[in-house]
């Protein structure tokens, strides 16, 4: 049934392109709980009044019953005009809480109070929306294994003034949050990209230093290709030196025989964190993924959304009604 | 981080505290109505509530709590019987409610509270509908609505929410107003629930000495009279309560089950046409001046005696329309059972006055003669008018006529029928009201307890029944003045600082007449009000789905200008000049296949522009850099105006061609 109403409110509203004003067609209101039972007392009211004929009563019966009227067009204005700016989930690692940013921006000269926003059913936060002014919130999201969280709606909604009704919105805006694996493993970091044996001699000022590696061209000496990497069915790999000093490490997944998958990732994440944080140059390789050594910022997401969606097709989804993983 | 949590402590006690405020002005608005310990129980568990929230104390377990609630419903039950009627369920309402607060942990509670507040609000309100007590419900609603709003958000503050309910009420007002006028009233009770026989001042239907003088220190309202036309003469202004008939020597009674035809009468001199309102009295008497004729109301009869009887007791303020004679002329004799019933003294009972009563007689001449020497003797025997008579033996007349000679109306009264019978004169005593202050304001007699009066009728042949006062034999004042002027010690001393300021005199008499006016158009406005209101709408028909339209009409004519109203502020501002400028420029380029994507600032829509048409570049981009610069950079206040202006100019001025295919 939820589903149901969901879709048909996706149907009549569309798709969502930031930003978003919030119109009158897209506000929908309903009584709460507490203003259905503001609606039972009014009625006791009126038949009370009416059966007593009694003014006064008659006349508190309809001055409250003009008050929920009035709380009723309060509500729907407290949302009404409110515009989304922005909505975007930063990636986070697995285990802890991610948070969609949400910038809601007030345009009008009314100040808005307890607005709540949610990802699509879970627990809102409130923020008050002074006049003209924009506000910033963070809307917490499990995250609670790796992979891609697909939110497809966000919710809006309030009940300010008075608690007596809720008026709501969907705001049907895609946003994806990347879970990168949690990092997690004690074994120390590999140099040279693991090769223990391999050809690595530190502080020569003759010897090269490990860049990575890159496909098989023509005119590649056969002395710098990864025989090894050949041999576990990976394409024809060149190891690639540079002459330089910066450390350099390549994480490969295959070399971690003795973990099962999620605790190679783990560990492939830790690598990767701990060596953008000391500076140094990473390469990333995985069955049918390579990813050349270099660091910054970019290269880390890149390395971590690689491990993240690493056997996985589809991502967990929030609000879509099924869920990936 | 500490703070946090003491932040959202403080607001759960704000909105507890809220929610117990609006309880316990519901508790308090009742005070007068159920028992002192019903409320103060009630009270208490608020503060104990109150004081358990602030200092983090246990509250009771679930056990303790049903045994509180049974044990409550018990003494409800044990003290007032029943459970059903309006005192009975506000008290059990009352307690419930207080009980239900030792659980209140969730906001839902809260709101139960507040609910409850307002359901003491409208048994109060079901109870007493008189004007003074409007300001004290309008508070309480107002109370109650602000508690819904702290309750609603935590972070809610009082003073905001106050301002937030207190604005919203003013705006709910007109569409109440319209709702209570053109909301289908029903003609009559769906059912009946027992109401409290909690006794009212007023006169009662029996009379034994010194009863009235009890009611005459009262100075509430009895009644409020409107004459169509003109006013009879203040001495002429005697308003007819119960007749009483039967005396067992100290007491008057009414005739218990009698029932006689009304004679027919012919009527003497003016008609006097008034509407008489009414406060309730919970006794079915109606007062009406002299000698009703008749009355227009089908809910009262016109008894034998010229009395109103209404067909149930008084419990809400009622009006009556009726015409009144204060002559009359019997057509028929009097019959034997009435000769009887009014000539009946109790044998034995105050043999000196029967004694006196025939030595009087029998000096002869007729029943009318009689009747004046009987009253040359009260006039002439050195009777005293006064409120505070010494008090009165086994034989009342014989102690009042010939040892203590000083009493109030009742005691005249009461004399002179006796002395009527005891000469085989029919007679009976007649409770009532006798004058009533003119108020200029509302154009209307005010006729208070204390105006409460007794005076006799005698039957005199060839005439029928005659009004006799003896009373005013003795005090011949009382028929022009009230009690008060001829016995300032009978007042308060209240009323007596009153009375003395003519200042304060006119004050009372303006708020008199605006509680007449309430009692009339708001407590009494019921169905035929509704129709009647209608009618000067031009809405002739008395049908009820009239009323139906118009009410719909109404709400919907309401709900439109609250929507606009409220809706307006909700609209983003309008663009200034400077926007809407801008936005022509964009539009401009729009046509020319550079339409500015949503995220583009003017700076980087300039460069979009450029990569696109790079032969418009040097036209294009001083003009989104001077937007930049007028939006963004701080404002030269002098010049901004002007540069605003030239800056629109430039982009009507701007003209782009299409790019040339080729």
């Amino acid at each position: 049934m939820r589903a149901r109403v969901h879709a048909w409110m996706r149907r009549r509203q569309g798709a969502d392109v930031l930003p978003v004003t919030l119109e009158r067609r897209r506000l929908y209101i309903l009584p709460t709980g507490a203003g259905v039972a503001f609606g039972l007392l009014l009625f006791l009211m009126l038949t009370a009044g009416l059966n007593y004929g009694n003014s006064l009563a008659l006349f508190l019966t309809f001055s409250l019953s003009a008050f929920a009227l009035v709380a009723m067009q309060q509500c729907h204005r407290n949302l009404l005009g409110i515009a989304v700016i922005a909505a975007a989930a930063p990636a986070v690692f697995a285990r802890t809480t991610g948070a969609v940013h949400l910038t809601l921006a007030n345009p009008a000269s009314l100040p808005r109070a307890r607005v709540e926003a949610a990802v699509a059913d879970m627990a809102a936060v409130a923020v008050d929306l002074p006049a003209h002014e924009r506000r910033r919130l963070e809307l917490p999201l499990p995250a609670p294994t790796r992979g891609i969280v697909r939110i497809d709606r966000l919710r809006l909604a309030t009940a300010h003034p008075f608690g007596l009704f809720r008026a709501w919105t969907w705001v049907h805006t895609p946003i994806e949050m990347m879970i990168y694996p949690r990092p997690h493993g004690a074994l120390p970091m590999p140099a040279h990209g693991g090769h223990k044996s391999g050809a690595r001699s530190r502080g020569g000022s003759d010897a090269d230093e490990w860049l990575g590696l890159r496909p098989f061209r023509d005119g590649d000496s056969p002395r710098q290709v990864d025989w090894k990497a050949y041999a576990r069915e990976a394409p024809l790999l060149i190891k690639e030196y540079s002459p330089a000093g910066s450390e350099l490490h390549l994480f490969d997944f295959a070399q971690l025989t003795h973990l099962d998958t999620e605790a190679r990732l783990s560990q492939l994440a830790r690598w990767v964190v701990e060596a953008e944080a000391h500076g140094e140059r990473y390469a990333v390789a995985l069955p049918g993924v390579l990813l050349p050594a270099d660091r910054g910022p970019e290269h880390r997401h890149r390395c971590l959304a690689a491990l993240a969606v690493f056997g996985i097709d589809d991502g967990l989804k929030y609000g879509g009604g099924a869920s990936g993983r | 981080m500490a703070a946090a949590p003491q932040a959202a402590d403080g607001e759960a006690l704000r909105s507890l505290a809220w929610a117990c405020a609006a309880f316990a002005g519901g508790v308090l608005l009742n005070l007068d109505r159920v028992p002192p310990w019903t409320a103060a129980t009630a009270l208490l568990l608020i503060a104990s509530r109150l004081t358990a929230e602030r200092s983090g104390a246990r509250l009771p377990g679930t056990l303790a709590r049903a045994l509180l609630a049974l044990g409550v419903v018990a003494v409800v039950l044990w003290r007032f019987h029943t459970l059903n009627g309006l005192a009975a369920g506000t008290a059990l309402l009352m307690l419930m409610s207080a009980l239900k607060l030792l659980e209140t942990r969730a906001r839902r509670d809260e709101f139960v509270m507040v609910g409850a507040g307002l359901f003491l609000l409208l048994a109060a309100c079901l109870d007493r509908q008189s004007l003074v007590r409007v300001p004290l419900y309008a508070l309480q609603v107002w109370l109650c609505c602000s508690a819904l709003a702290v309750v609603a958000s935590a972070g809610c503050e009082g003073r905001a929410a106050l301002r937030l309910a207190g604005r919203s009420l003013l705006f709910a007002l007109p569409l109440a107003v319209l709702l209570f006028v053109f909301f289908p009233r029903l003609p009559g009770a769906f059912w009946a629930i027992p109401r409290g026989g909690q006794a009212l001042t007023g006169l009662s239907d029996t009379m034994s000495p010194g009863s009235i003088v009890k009611l005459v220190a009262s100075y509430d309202p009895a009644f409020r009279v409107q004459f169509a036309g003109r006013a009879p003469p203040a001495e002429e202004l005697y308003w007819r309560g119960p007749v009483l008939h039967d005396f067992d020597g100290h007491t008057w009674r009414r005739a218990s089950g009698a029932f006689h035809l009304r004679q027919r009468l012919q009527y003497l001199g003016t008609p006097y046409r008034y509407r008489v309102a009414l406060e309730p009295t919970r006794q079915r008497w109606w007062f009406a001046l002299d000698t009703p004729a008749q009355s227009s109301d089908t809910n009262a009869l016109l008894t034998y005696d010229n009395q109103l009887l209404g067909a149930e007791p008084l419990t809400e303020p009622l009006s009556f329309d009726a015409v009144s004679y204060t002559r009359t002329r019997a057509l028929e004799p009097l019959g034997a059972f009435g000769r009887q019933q009014d000539t009946t003294l109790p044998p034995g009972a105050n043999p000196r006055s029967v004694a006196l009563a025939q030595t009087l007689r029998q000096r002869g001449g007729s029943d009318a003669d009689f009747v004046q020497a009987t009253l040359e003797y009260l006039r002439s025997g050195g009777f005293l008018y006064t409120l505070t008579p010494e008090a009165l033996g086994a034989d009342p007349v014989d102690d009042f006529l010939f040892d203590t000679r000083a009493g109030f109306c009742g005691h005249y009264a009461s004399a002179f029928v006796t002395l009527m019978r005891a000469a085989q004169v029919p007679a009976h005593v007649v409770t009532g009201y006798l004058g009533g202050e003119w108020n200029p304001i509302g154009d209307y007699f005010l006729v208070r307890q204390s105006d409460a009066h007794a005076w006799a009728e005698v039957w005199l042949e060839g005439r029928g029944w005659t009004r006799i006062d003896p009373t005013a034999v003795v005090e011949p004042e009382r028929l022009r003045r009230g009690v008060f002027d001829l016995l300032p010690d009978a007042l308060a001393t209240r009323e007596r600082l009153l009375r003395g300021s003519a200042w304060l005199t006119r004050a009372l008499q303006r708020w008199d007449a605006a509680n007449a006016w309430w009692s009339d158009h708001v407590v009494k406005f019921d169905y035929s009000a509704q129709l009647d209101l209608l009618g000067r709408f031009g809405i002739r028909s008395p049908d009820a789905r009239y009323l139906g339209w118009a009410f719909m009409l109404a709400l919907l004519g309401w709900l439109a200008i609250i929507a606009w109203h409220i809706g307006r502020s909700a609209r983003p501002a309008a663009p200034d000049a400077l926007a809407r400028a801008y936005t022509r420029l964009c539009r401009k380029l729009a046509r020319i296949g550079a339409p500015r994507a949503p995220h583009q600032g003017p700076l980087s829509f300039a460069q979009a522009v450029t990569a696109h048409r790079p032969d418009l570049s040097d036209r294009v981009q001083p003009l989104l850099a001077r937007y930049a610069q007028l939006r963004y950079e701080p404002a030269v206040p002098q010049s901004r105006n002007a540069d605003i202006e030239e800056f629109r100019r430039a982009v009507a001025r701007l003209s782009l061609p299409r790019a040339v295919r080729g």
